[in-house]
């Protein structure tokens, strides 16, 4: 029987892949993927509770995170435009400037 | 209706407005400004002669003119008029002087063609206005203030030639000498406020009062130091009489007033004779009601007036300048005032400084035309056959020099003979100090009478030892005035308190001493009040009178032995100086010469004290600063700026960087919530 455990094992490790990706890339595009992972890890958790405790709101709220992830990716896309057309690469480790 | 007081603000105002006039406009007036000061101080001192008549009509005055810090439940501080009987006649005194001195002016510093005159005009109308301030002070804080702005212009004053070498040196030490004093005057004050929640002088709010109650047990007061009411009182007296000793040139604060003859002749028988030294004495007999709920401190005044009296009479002997001879005499003579103070001698104090500052004032204007006449030459070895070159100023200047001596009739005979008869029959009634102080003021009489008479001597009399001494420069009206005027009043001023006459006749003279009991009842500030039956001084300081030969007798001997020692002293001079060719005598003295010319040492003993004991403690002081409280302010400011350079490393400005650490933060948060809460 799949209980809420898995889903959260799940959960955690899609999570985890996400902070990996976060901190051993740096490729700006894998940085955009790696928020999208936990992003969604946290979607699994919502809608696993939605459905252990039998009630809806978590499921709206993976919509809403859905949505919100969407206008992320937009944000997140145009940010590395700028970080292109600036630096004339996507590599986050490139821009320093605010350490000044 | 309007009445002497209501202008007495203006006593003091006027002489502003001369040195506002003189400071702004003196270059654009007719003899720089004097005109202007003359006119004020005139001013001045028709109104004081007014208020002394209206105080003659049994009028006093005791008003808040102006609250700068208004206390709630606290302390408040203003600004005052008291206006008593010796108010009234200190400000006459002043105001009389300054306006001779202004004249006198005309004659040393106009015509002399000196430069800087607007500037001398306007200090010396800075000058008359504090002290006239001073005097009309109602309370301690006021007192204090005006007592320090007229330290600043002596200051001013006798650093008034200031191209020269000797003046600003001599202004700084005037000034840090008093300053010295001052700073025991400034701890006083405060003291007082702090005991008593008041500076007034009279009146049933005023801190005579409130001390005398307190003693008397009626109210209680909060003391400090864990003393006892009395002692604490002492302690407040004392530390009052060291801006007195300062000011008043008293031991061991009077090395600054020799030096400070290096200021302009009429500065100095202005504010160095007559007024500012005057001060000092004013304040004690001010706070008279105070000083005498304390034995210790009456019996510190008298041994300090005593002691400076003699030690300074003494230094005047082998002195070769003029001004050198008259500053030390000041000293002494101040000193007989503060005896008189000590001594229970409320009455006899305020004679001899009226006195004084007539006889004196007159001397040093007497000097200033002497000088005139020299060239500028101050040494009386360079001197000689003044007499009958110069009539006026010598006959003016024996006046004042007879009165100094305390010759019978002058002026100073029976001011001096009355400082003297008070002290002896208080000291005779059981109280050594005094008696010592007595005997030293005895022995200083002698030193006054010769000193005085060399002076005249070698001034005056015998052949012209220099070519200036024979062709010496002539001198106009407006010296010839304030000379005329001062001899005069050196001559006669005695009438005003003629105490032995009284006693032997039974004709009632004591017109000073009724003057001074006018004072009403509410002020506390009567004679009676002081030392009559039940006055303070029987009650609390214990004094007792003696005559030992009957009160006429004792009078009567008193006055011959003092009028004997001051003629012994007087006849000596006379032996070895009135000849036509004076030799000095003072190498007969021997090494004692060399002390005497030294001034003990004085100089060198407070130069030494400064050099060599204040210096290096305010090195060890300094190192301390340096090193020990700036040490730790720098390491403070080190361990910042190193921990900082450490902590600024974790700001590398790549994003990866702040995501890990984000990371790493939140899960160090996880872990100790995890370990508090007891998750594991």
């Amino acid at each position: 029987m799949v209980g809420v455990v898995h889903y959260l094992v799940l959960s955690a490790a899609v999570f985890a892949i996400g902070v990996f990706g976060v901190m051993a890339r740096s490729n700006a595009l894998m940085f955009l993927m790696s928020v999208e992972l936990m992003l969604n890890a946290a979607n699994i958790n919502l809608v696993a509770f939605s459905l252990h405790y039998g009630n809806l709101t978590g499921q709206v709220f993976a919509l809403l995170v859905m949505a919100l992830a969407a206008a992320e990716v937009a944000i997140g896309l145009g940010i590395i435009l700028v970080l292109d057309r600036n630096f004339g690469d996507i590599d986050v480790t490139v821009p320093t400037t605010m350490r000044r | 209706m309007t009445g002497a007081f209501d202008f007495a603000p203006a006593i003091a105002l006027l002489p502003l407005a001369a040195f506002v006039v003189a400071l702004f406009g003196g270059k654009f007036l007719p003899k720089r400004g004097a005109l202007a000061g003359s006119t004020a101080l005139a001013g001045s001192l028709v109104l004081s002669i007014w208020t002394l008549v209206t105080v003659a009509g049994g009028e006093t005055y005791n008003a808040d003119l102006y609250t700068f810090v208004a206390g709630q439940d606290t302390l408040t501080l203003h600004l005052g008029i008291l206006i008593d009987p010796l108010s009234a006649l200190m400000l006459v005194i002043v105001s009389l002087i300054a306006l001779l001195v202004f004249i006198f002016s005309l004659g040393y510093m106009n015509d002399e063609g000196e430069t800087g005159l607007p500037r001398y005009y306007a200090e010396l109308g800075l000058f008359s206005f504090s002290m006239l301030a001073f005097v009309l002070a109602d309370n301690l804080l006021m007192a204090f203030m005006f007592f320090e702005l007229v330290g600043l212009c002596s200051y001013l004053l006798i650093g008034f030639w200031f191209r020269e070498e000797g003046p600003p040196s001599a202004a700084k030490k005037a000034f840090l000498v008093t300053r010295f004093g001052d700073y025991f005057f400034l701890v006083g004050t405060v003291g007082i406020f702090a005991t008593f929640g008041t500076g007034m002088f009279a009146g049933p709010e005023s801190f005579p009062h409130m001390a005398e109650q307190a003693l008397a047990g009626e109210t209680s007061v909060t003391t400090f130091f864990g003393l006892g009411e009395q002692a604490w009182f002492t302690v407040l007296g004392l530390l009052v009489l060291g801006g007195v000793i300062g000011k008043s040139a008293q031991f061991p604060l009077h090395t600054w007033l020799p030096d400070a003859m290096e200021g302009p002749t009429p500065v100095s028988a202005l504010i160095h004779a007559a007024t500012m030294v005057a001060a000092g004495v004013y304040l004690v007999a001010r706070m008279y009601g105070f000083y005498l709920l304390s034995p210790t401190a009456l019996g510190v005044i008298a041994l300090v007036g005593g002691f400076t009296a003699l030690f300074a009479a003494s230094m005047a002997l082998v002195k070769q300048e003029l001004k050198q001879v008259l500053a030390y005499s000041t000293i002494s003579q101040y000193g007989y005032m503060m005896l008189a103070l000590g001594g229970g001698g409320y009455v006899a104090a305020v004679f001899h400084l009226t006195t004084h500052a007539i006889f004196k004032a007159l001397l040093f204007l007497g000097a200033g035309a002497v000088i005139i006449a020299m060239h500028h030459n101050e040494n009386m070895w360079d001197m000689g056959g003044l007499k009958d070159k110069m009539p006026v100023t010598y006959y003016a200047f024996l006046s004042g020099s007879l009165a100094l001596a305390g010759i019978f009739p002058f002026a100073g005979f029976w001011s001096k003979d009355e400082v003297l008869y008070e002290t002896l029959i208080h000291g005779l009634g059981g109280n050594p100090l005094l008696l010592a102080g007595y005997a030293m003021g005895l022995l200083a009489v002698v030193f006054t009478g010769f000193y005085t008479f060399r002076m005249v001597f070698l001034t005056f009399h015998g052949e012209p030892r220099t070519e200036t001494a024979e062709d010496p420069h002539g001198v106009r009206w407006n010296v010839k005035l304030p000379l005329a005027v001062l001899g005069i009043l050196a001559a006669v001023a005695g009438v005003i308190n003629l105490a032995p006459v009284e006693k032997v006749t039974g004709v009632h003279l004591t017109f000073l001493h009724d003057w001074l009991d006018k004072a009403p009842d509410s002020f506390g500030t009567a004679v009676h009040h002081y030392t009559g039956d039940h006055g303070l001084m029987h009650e609390f300081a214990g004094y007792t009178a003696t005559n030992p030969l009957g009160e006429t007798g004792t009078v009567l001997a008193g006055a011959a032995v003092s009028l004997g020692l001051a003629l012994l002293g007087a006849g000596l001079a006379y032996r070895l100086y009135a000849v036509p060719d004076p030799e000095e005598h003072t190498d007969r003295l021997g090494s004692l010469k060399t002390l005497l010319m030294n001034n003990y040492y004085q100089d060198e003993y407070q130069v030494w004290l400064a050099r060599d004991v204040t210096l290096p403690l305010s090195r060890a002081a300094d190192t301390f600063d340096q090193s020990v409280i700036d040490g730790v302010v720098n390491a403070t400011s080190s361990v910042s700026l190193f921990a900082s350079e450490r902590v600024r490393r974790i700001q590398s400005g790549i994003v990866t960087h702040y995501a890990t650490l984000l990371t790493l933060g939140l899960v160090v948060i996880l872990v100790v919530l995890g370990l508090y809460g007891g998750w594991f």
